[in-house]
This record gives C-alpha cells, structure tokens and sequence, in this order.
C-alpha cells in the first residue's frame, strides 16, 4: 500500500494562502533543508540563499502540488540539490582564492570550554566532509544527516542502491583517513555518543 | 548473515541498525546476538565514525532568514495551469501553424491549376475504347 504523503495537507492549506501554513511549512521544513544545502556547500550564506531560493519554488508549487507523483520531501530535497550542484559547478568554473575567507558555519563568538571543545569537533568534521569529492558527500549527507533511506537516497542520486552503497563506504573510509592524517588515530576515538 | 556482508554494510550505513535497509535488519541483529567477536568489532569502529560525524552540528536557522522566507511567501504568485503547461501548449501551437500552412500550401496549388474533367482524373471501367483500338492495332501488326 503507498504511504500517505504527510506534506500534501499543509501544501493544500497553503494553496487557500492560509498564513499558519506558511509559518507552519517553514519550521518543518527550513532547518532540515538548511543543513543538507550547508552540509554539501560547506558555506552559510550560500545555504541561506539555496533555502530562499527552495522556499520561492514551494510557494510556487504548493496550490498546484499533486499527491501520488513524487513525495514532497523528496521533490525538496532534489531542487535544493539541484540548487547546490549548480552553486558547485560555478565554483569550480571559478575557484576560490587560497586567502580568500569562507562562510563559517560556526559563529566564533568567546565560549566556554566545553562549548569550544564541541565547535573545534564539529569544524573538523565539516572540514572533513568538505575534503571528500562531491558525490561521496552527497550519498553520505542524504543517507547519515538527512536519514532518507537507501532507495530515496540512491533515486535522488540518479544511481542503483550497490552504487550508493559503494558511495558510502568509499566516503566513511576517506573521513576516517582524513581524521586520522590531520588529527591523529586517537582522534577517531574521541568522538561521544 | 555473514560476518563479511555484515562488516559491508556496517561500512556502508553505519552502526545504527535503523539506519540499515529494512530486509537485513533481523538478520544483522542475529548475528549480534549470537556474539559473533568480528561484528562486534566492526559495529564499535562504526559506532566510532557515527560519533564523528554526529559532532557536526548546525547553528539552528536565523530568525531574521525565517521572517524572510516566510514573507517571501506571499509575494510569490503561484504557478498556473496554463504557466505550467506553456512550453507544452507552445510546442502544439508550432506544430499547429506548421499544419495550417501545409493546407494553406495545398489549397493554393490546387486551386492555380486548371480544372480537370472527371473522366481524366479518373478513368471509369466502362471506358474500354482506347483499350479495344490498342488491341485491335496489336492484332494487325501480329498478321503482318
């Protein structure tokens, strides 16, 4: 039996321009699709802007949204997709300056120590992510951050579940190379549950 | 399940089960269960990247980023019926004019040529007569 879409609703409440809706729509959807659009592009502000941009694209579609085709979640996740290999096409047409300042995803603001222990974990980690190619990032932000399973995931991809399986292990294995050559073996031990 | 298929998805998904394709699940478990020291060990290095990756944490959403999306809900108009299907109904249309033009192609050239008697355009089977003086100029030349 298909499962019911739990999205179809809110989009109809939206379609009748109801502004609980709209409010509604973006606090479910605004913080998952923030992070899967920074986890890919490594850069804030750019996430900022492939949300935006993903937001205009559902208030578009939302009147005319037909259940039974593609889920919505899995129809957002593929435009902001979409949105982000474009955002890392032009990059690569136009690569960063080595001195020239990324977007960091944590603030710097003074902390205490423990909150510092946590960013300085959670900047090694994003760097590490951002060190894999393109396409392991990918498969590992949908299937880990995101928990699609591993035939959306492998769908949103263009590719068999075997390939996205291979996607992940290559990926796993290059962050835990990654961690151990820039921050030592023992670093691969510390992380906590 | 083998420990080897076990310790390849491990590689793949992790150790969090969940997060393991639903028909391997019960089997994965079993062998746990069972004890198997191999993917014990192979869960615990997976368990250890899991914690790695879970320390990279997001900032939530900035509430001025929330506003403006959610204001920009209502400057958006939506898409139409005929929006959405205009490179459609415009592929239809050139196909459409293209076929006008055709006929229009057609009428002209029939209606510049002289008209034609019936009996020319279309010969009736009860017209035998230049069949008979074939055959008859035929028979002469065969007694020759």
């Amino acid at each position: 039996m298909k499962e019911i879409d739990p999205d179809v609703e809110l989009l109809a409440r939206i379609g009748n321009k109801e502004p609980a809706a709209v409010n509604e729509m973006v606090s479910r959807k605004l913080p998952r699709l923030l992070a899967l659009a920074s986890r890919i592009l490594g850069d804030a502000d750019e996430a900022k802007d492939v949300a935006q941009e993903s937001f205009l694209r559902i208030w578009r579609q939302a009147a005319n949204w037909r259940s039974g085709e593609a889920r919505f979640d899995t129809w957002l996740h593929r435009v902001v997709l979409n949105l982000c290999h474009d955002r890392l096409r032009k990059r690569k047409e136009r690569p960063l300056e080595d001195d020239e300042p990324g977007n960091e995803l944590v603030d710097s603001a003074p902390r205490p120590d423990e909150e510092l222990e946590a960013t300085a974990r959670s900047e090694q980690m994003a760097a590490a992510l951002a060190a894999l190619p393109d396409r392991q990032r990918e498969a590992i932000v949908l299937q880990y951050y995101q928990e699609l399973s591993n035939i959306e995931a492998a769908a949103l991809m263009n590719i068999s579940v075997d390939a996205l399986e291979s996607l992940l292990s290559r990926a796993r294995r290059n962050l835990r190379s990654y961690l151990a050559e820039t921050h030592g073996p023992d670093s691969l031990g510390r992380g906590r549950r | 399940m083998t420990p080897e298929r076990f310790a390849y998805l491990a590689d793949a998904y992790g150790a969090d089960l969940q997060r393991w394709p639903v028909a391997e699940r019960g089997a994965a478990l079993g062998l746990l269960e069972r004890g198997d020291v191999t993917s014990l060990q192979v869960l615990q290095q997976a368990r250890q990247l899991d914690s790695l990756l879970d320390s990279y944490q997001l900032a939530p959403p900035d509430p001025a980023l929330v506003r403006r999306i959610a204001a920009s809900a209502v400057m958006t108009k939506p898409v139409s019926f005929w929006s959405r299907y205009a490179d459609w109904l415009s592929s239809v249309g050139f196909v459409g004019v293209g076929l006008a033009g055709i006929a229009t192609g057609i009428l002209v050239v029939s209606l510049s040529l002289p008209l034609s008697t019936a009996s020319e355009a279309l010969p009736s089977v009860f017209d035998q007569g230049d069949a008979d003086i074939v055959f008859t100029v035929n028979a002469e030349e065969s007694e020759q």
